[in-house]
């Protein structure tokens, strides 16, 4: 297993976000997570990039319990994430947000960088290179120079994709990828999505968007009051009972 | 294209310029007044330039440069006058001091942001007042220490504004170039996420922690080595070095010239030296007229005047290219 969660909960001041969440993903498989809104997506996302360790549960990476793991140190282990709401870097270059995704693959200190020694600047120049790539995957390569809040919603997304996958990570977690976006741009972001996996990287991805994350992911968790509710693959948990009455609410006939 | 002409890289281009021409000024400039202004320049801009990068990069405001200058100062004049080391040797163990006295405090004050971090930096910088004056078998006290030898090569004492211009302003020249590759790299990249926002930066791999007290270590280091130069020139070093008023004169001279620009720093510097040296006979005023200076730079060009002045500047000059389009169309 890629990543284990193991009755994983965390509360805040009293508040259930997240309650006994076990969940298991496979290397090169793409979970999506859904639930309504304050089930406790992000949270769970938090708690696996070490944003908030959880309060209760282990978490597990590719064997090593990174339960208490600094955030930096996950992100050398290979966990990377966009946010819902675009958290670039504003006062940076397009091309210097995805170089300092990258961060990890430098080796250049303070003493080989303030020197310009020949080996630091090779290595940024591989750095500059490789950005270059992530960005023409994710079609911003002519706007490199731009800064990167001069980029519209839709396009800081794509940037923010290029970011976290410039540091080669093997879990990459969406969170509500297609927010925002209308449906030819939600086809062309699961296109590239699909393109990501294909490469090998494991996806953990938040949705509301039911068309989009069916037809992306191998299995779908569902979460309600921080719950998990339901599990298994798309056409399962969309039969499911639980699912319906999270989303739909109860029929007090039926009661 | 104007917004590209701003942005790219002065920095590299304009410091053999900048290099030659300051090398040759007191070939042309042979007056001794000016020479000795020009090299309180280099070690005012010294500290600022370390300052600028911890303030301007790394978002870190810190009040205690002035106490790291003292350091650097009176290391340098104990090692040398009550030791007898080498005044080079003494100058290289000051630094060394300051650099673990600043891995120390760094390492405790870097966990607080903002206010909190300014506040404890500043009462550092009180700390080490107090230490100077209440420890006068080691620091002379409020008397200060006197006759501290020159640094030489051999028997070549560095102790006139001619000499001493050739050793600061290489020294200075060297680090400018220095911090300038620093924030051009993937540690300047990371300072600047570190700024915006370390949440995030943490989230890709930048280990802000650590980075943060690096960048204080050089940073003080860049005043220490300010104050060691200053003692082996001036040979008498005094508490007021570690006054707070010192701190925020240096921060004032960023503010001056815009705290993420190094360059900047320089200009600030060289501006606000001249402004003491001319402003002298009204010094009772001076701290009220910085006190104001700097609150009205604060509040209506946050980034520096300089960089206040050139994007008003650039905004002005797209208002009447627009119009000029405007027209033609």
């Amino acid at each position: 297993m890629l990543l284990e969660l193991r009755d994983v909960g965390k509360t805040f001041s009293g508040l259930t976000a997240l309650a006994e969440v076990s969940l298991e993903l496979a290397q090169g498989t793409t979970m999506g997570i859904i639930g309504p809104n304050g089930a406790g997506k992000t949270t769970l996302f938090n708690a696996v990039t070490g944003v908030f360790p959880p309060g209760a549960g282990r978490i597990v990476f590719e064997g090593r319990d990174i339960t208490t793991l600094a955030p930096e140190k996950r992100a050398r282990l290979g966990i990377s994430r966009t946010f819902q709401h675009p958290r670039l870097f504003k006062s940076l270059t397009i091309e210097e947000n995805v170089m300092l995704g990258r961060h990890a693959r430098g080796r250049a200190e303070f003493l080989a960088t303030g020197l310009r020694l020949p080996w630091a600047r090779r290595e940024e120049r591989e750095l500059r290179a490789r950005a270059l790539e992530y960005l023409d995957l994710v079609g911003l390569a002519d706007e490199r120079q731009r800064l990167a809040a001069e980029l519209p919603l839709g396009q800081q997304r794509y940037l923010e994709v290029a970011r976290a996958l410039a540091s080669e990570p093997r879990l990459l977690l969406l969170d509500e990828p297609t927010a925002g976006l209308n449906e030819s741009e939600t086809e062309a972001f699961r296109t590239l999505a699909l393109r990501i996996r294909d490469d090998g990287v494991t996806l953990l991805v938040i949705e509301h968007h039911m068309r989009f994350i069916m037809s992306l992911c191998d299995q779908i968790v569902v979460l309600n009051f921080g719950r998990l509710i339901a599990a298994g693959p798309p056409a399962e948990v969309q039969r499911s009972e639980a699912v319906i009455e999270a989303y739909l609410g109860r029929d007090d006939d039926d009661a | 294209m104007l917004a590209r002409l701003a942005r790219a890289d002065w920095n590299r281009l304009a410091w053999p310029l900048v290099a030659a021409v300051v090398l040759l000024i007191p070939l042309v400039l042979g007056d001794d007044f000016y020479l000795n202004v020009l090299n309180f320049v280099a070690l005012y801009a010294l500290v600022a330039v370390g300052l600028c990068l911890l303030v301007g990069y790394g978002g870190q405001l810190s009040i205690s440069h002035s106490a790291f200058f003292a350091m650097g100062a009176y290391a340098s004049a104990i090692l040398s006058l009550r030791w007898g080391w080498h005044p080079w040797a003494a100058l290289a163990g000051a630094q060394l001091v300051s650099a673990v006295v600043a891995w120390g405090i760094g390492a405790v004050v870097l966990r607080l942001k903002g206010h909190y971090l300014a506040i404890a930096t500043l009462s550092f910088t009180v700390i080490v007042g107090v230490l100077i004056k209440e420890l006068p078998a080691l620091t002379g006290g409020l008397q200060g220490l006197g006759s501290i030898p020159p640094l030489a090569f051999g028997g070549f004492e560095i102790d006139d504004d001619w000499r001493f211009y050739y050793v600061v302003w290489p020294l200075l020249l060297g680090l400018l170039l220095f911090a300038l590759n620093l924030v051009d790299s993937r540690l300047g990249r990371a300072f600047r996420a570190i700024k915006e926002g370390e949440d995030v930066a943490r989230l890709f791999a930048v280990d802000i922690k650590l980075y943060k007290i690096k960048l204080f270590v050089v940073s003080s280091v860049f005043a220490s080595l300010s104050g060691s130069l200053f003692a082996h020139f001036v040979s008498f070093i005094s508490p007021t070095a570690a006054s707070v008023m010192f701190a925020i004169e240096i921060i004032l001279m960023l503010a001056f010239g815009g705290f993420t620009m190094i360059w900047g720093a320089m200009l600030g510097v060289t501006a606000l030296v001249y402004l003491n040296e001319y402003l002298a006979p009204f010094a009772d005023y001076k701290r009220a007229v910085y006190g104001l200076a700097l609150v009205t730079i604060m509040l209506f060009f946050p980034h520096g005047l300089l960089l206040g002045f050139r994007d008003l500047a650039l905004r002005l000059w797209r208002a009447v290219s627009r119009r000029h389009i405007g027209e033609a169309g």
